[in-house]
């Protein structure tokens, strides 16, 4: 049961389903019918949605969605996120999806608000809804006479609207907020620290959880002793369920330092596979490849190729390592449960807590809070352990985690091998592509995203499999977008310089997609790709890539020299359709672009037998503001194109570019990631 | 012991050991002041120490007693943002704006030793803090902004 909109104020409410795709499609039914949108008696207009907001600045885009719609201004636009007792379950907050799927449906349920206005308007000043339109938060005749305000006309009705099969969303020369730059409407809050994050949240009563952490993945718990750590002054108990040992104390400090005062031995999995040795293990552990895509005749392909290039590459584990590490406050009233975590998938985690622990998902709340990064990270693991530890103890308990176990037990994005095939003919076209990828993980879902070449090639195969991890595989921005990408890409350059051709010229003559071949030109334009001027230690790179529905192309400039690569300037052409914040989109590209040069340049997930041994960032190099390359950004969507994802695809294309670059600096060639160390 | 936190004064006890970050966020509820690292690596958990940006995670309590600390909290007069803040603002000079109270405060201290810093100042200045959503573009804008030479134009030549 739904506590949604209980508010006796509501006097207009627009119901609707979630839906996945940005249009109707029989093939993905919507999701159960629930409040989006409301406006109560004072003409406030709140929007509901299941997703999150971890620094992608979707509480904004959302608003002047809503806002553009209804004619209102932002200010008066409330939007309520991730509260699974408040909101739809319109699934996480993941693929880049939240404009161009919730987004739309958001609009449309302002559109079906606007409509009742006007016909409310109709009646009252008894002329015909044709001779009305709507204007800062009223509606207004035609022929300048007097408006009525939102409020007036909705003021002692209680309306409930079901979004109609066709409703009338603006056309873009309508828009008044959207495609123009806006700045966060939660950016006060941000930069006076009065923001709350997970690690901020504090209940009454709370007391701090700490876990045991085994030495390694796989480790297995055989002996313990805690009663050092009950001894402790200020530690509330020391909580044992199996290999599950956590302590509760009344004060965080102080729970740390008493899970550090218990002795365990712990057997260790004799997994042999280390950052050494897994490129190669990644293959040999692999299950069998999934055809990706199959088509045409690789045999003839190859066999009417005048050349034929083969490779292998390998992009090792990085970590999400976002600002805020893990956190989630449990508190348990009778056989009830609410968590404020950091999920990005509020229902999802919902619906794991109650079946972890044998509940109906009515007895579970989950509230997101202001979540410090995440970049695909943050599961509801530790929602699980604060749960746990806070039914042991019969009081609400935080666990946060600190950074060194954010690095070891949080997930890593997975590493993966690839082998590459191609061959062309002497003009350069590209007459068969053989491509096997192997990707650390459970399965091969996150390894498929970004598998496939959108460069016209009619005799391919694209190979994916699952192979075991030895660390914990998670999600991360583009899934396996940004490592598929590194490998085709590079391989693409190998191509054309082989065969001395220009890596630009090489790509158009095999690329008639009809948004990345613009997206491409407008890049290297942009870049002066045709100028560029060879100096010592200078080189450049370019890459294309697509995600999220949105496709990139992208130039760099990097400077080589004493054993450290610079990236030194950056430019990306980017078609994400019709862009609603412009600001935001850039934000979004910038910081993809900042991240991917990260994962090229110096970051790697160092292990052994399942131990992490770079958990800080002292030993894990992440991007600094000293790094910090020239970014230019070259929109090339359509504004009458749909909206697609801005969060994800950045990333997927600089990498390669970046490896390309160094390659043209220093005339060795980049097939494994990170370059820096290897220079 | 005595703590001069935002220019209030406040009687804690607490165990000689703790960290100042620790004592800000508990005992003061001041969350403001961000834990990111624990290590002095990350810079999340800046706080002014006497006009000296400090990382206060392996800053022990008591380095601290009497001394005059600024946090985040502290830097707006009323509802008035300090230039620095509002720069951020400004420049949406952050995504998840989870650092953004750390790279605040050390951007003060830099703009009051040095009111017209040029890039390269700022990098340096700044590079004990990591932005992870990668918003170091607006960031030296911001900062660039908010100094006595502000940035002309947008991408114009600087």
């Amino acid at each position: 049961m739904s506590r949604q909109n209980a508010d006796p104020d509501i006097a207009l409410k627009v119901v609707g389903a979630p839906r996945w795709t940005p249009e109707p499609d029989p093939r993905t039914p919507p999701g159960d019918p629930a409040t989006l949108l409301t406006i109560d008696s004072d003409g406030v207009v709140s929007a509901f949605s299941g997703k999150v907001e971890y620094g992608q600045g979707i509480r904004n885009g959302f608003a002047m969605e809503i806002a553009d719609e209804l004619d209102v201004g932002v200010d008066s636009v409330q939007i309520v996120l991730g509260d699974t007792d408040l909101v739809p379950q319109d699934r996480g907050t993941t693929g880049s999806a939240s404009t161009r799927t919730v987004g739309i449906q958001l609009r449309r349920a302002a559109a079906t608000a606007r409509r009742a206005l006007i016909d409310l308007a109709a009646t009252r000043l008894e002329v015909s809804a044709g001779s009305l339109k709507t204007r800062d938060g009223q509606v207004v005749p035609d022929d300048g006479s007097a408006g009525v305000r939102y409020a007036d006309l909705l003021s002692g009705n209680s309306l409930t609207l079901d979004i109609p099969d066709v409703v009338q969303v603006k056309a873009v020369e309508e828009f008044q907020l959207m495609g123009r730059p806006a700045r966060r409407i939660d950016a006060v809050s941000r930069v006076t620290g009065a923001a709350k994050y997970a690690q901020d949240v504090v209940v009454s009563g709370m007391l701090y959880g700490k876990i045991l952490r085994p030495p390694s993945y796989g480790a297995k718990l055989r002996q313990i002793d805690t009663t050092r750590a009950e001894r402790v002054s200020g530690v509330v108990s020391v909580v044992q369920d199996g290999d599950f040992v956590g302590v509760v104390a009344e004060r965080e400090d102080v729970a740390e330092y008493a899970v550090e005062a218990i002795r365990a031995r712990w057997e260790e999995s004799r997994d042999t596979a280390s950052d050494w040795n897994i490129p190669a293990l990644l293959k040999e552990r692999a299950e069998d490849l999934t055809a990706l895509r199959e088509g045409g005749d690789l045999g003839a392909g190859f066999g009417s190729a005048d050349r034929v290039f083969e490779n292998t590459y390998y992009v090792p584990y990085v970590s999400n390592a976002q600002m805020e590490p893990s956190a989630s406050v449990a508190r348990w009233d009778g056989d009830h449960l609410t968590i404020w975590s950091a999920n990005r998938g509020p229902f999802a985690e919902r619906d794991s807590l109650a079946e972890m622990f044998g509940l109906d998902t009515s007895q579970v709340r989950v509230t997101a809070a202001e979540i410090g990064g995440s970049f695909g990270t943050k599961t509801p693991t530790v929602s699980y352990e604060a749960a746990r530890l806070a039914k042991a103890v019969d009081a609400p308990v935080r666990v946060s985690y600190n950074r060194a176990e954010e690095f070891s037990w949080s997930t890593v994005r997975p590493a993966a091998t690839f082998e590459i095939k191609s061959g062309v003919d002497a003009d350069g076209n590209i007459m068969a592509w053989d491509y096997a990828a192997f990707h650390a993980g459970e399965n091969a879902f996150r390894g498929k995203r970004g598998a496939d070449i959108l460069y016209d090639v009619d005799n391919v195969r694209i190979g994916v499999a699952a192979s075991e991890s030895p660390l914990q595989s998670g999600s991360y921005r583009s899934l396996g977008g940004a490592t598929n990408h590194f490998a085709r890409e590079v391989h693409m350059d190998e191509i054309a310089v082989g065969l001395g051709l220009d890596p630009l010229e090489f790509r158009l003559r095999n690329l008639t997609h009809d948004r990345l071949r613009p997206c491409l030109i407008a890049a290297a334009e942009a870049f002066g790709w045709a100028t560029r001027q060879k100096r010592p230690g200078v080189g450049y790179g370019m890459a294309i890539g697509y995600d999220a529905g949105s496709f990139t192309a992208q130039c760099v400039e990097v400077l080589v020299e004493n054993g450290e690569a610079r990236v030194t300037r950056v430019v990306v052409g980017f078609d994400c359709g019709l862009v609603v914040n412009p600001d935001g989109a850039r934000n979004q590209i910038e910081g993809s672009i900042i991240m991917g040069m990260g994962t090229a340049l110096w970051e790697a997930v160092e292990f052994d037998g399942g131990r992490v041994l770079n958990a800080g960032f002292a030993r894990y190099r992440v991007p600094r503001i000293a790094d910090t390359p020239e970014i230019e950004v070259v929109f090339t969507g359509g504004d009458d194109v749909p909206s697609s994802g801005a969060g994800e695809p950045g990333i997927v294309a600089i990498a390669p570019a970046i490896a390309n670059a160094v390659r043209d600096a220093t005339g060795t060639a980049i097939q494994e990631l990170p370059i820096v160390p290897r220079l | 012991m005595h703590l001069k936190v935002n220019d209030e004064s406040h009687e804690v006890t607490v165990d000689v050991e703790r960290t100042l970050l620790s004592v800000l966020r508990h005992e003061l509820g001041l969350t403001g002041t961000k834990y990111g690292c624990g290590e002095g690596n990350c810079g999340a958990c800046t706080v002014l120490i006497d006009g000296e940006a400090t990382r206060s995670c392996i800053t022990p309590v008591t380095s601290a007693g009497g001394r005059d600390i600024t946090t985040i909290e502290g830097l707006a007069d009323g509802d008035t943002l300090h230039p620095v803040q509002e720069a951020f603002v400004e420049h949406t000079a952050f995504q998840c704006a989870y650092c953004t109270p750390g790279f605040i405060m050390s951007s003060t201290v830099l703009l009051d030793r040095n009111p017209a810093p040029d890039d390269e100042q700022i990098r340096s200045a700044l590079s004990g803090h990591i932005c992870r959503c990668g918003a170091y573009v607006r960031i030296l804008k911001a900062v660039k902004s908010a100094s006595s030479e502000p940035v002309q134009s947008e991408g114009g030549a600087s």
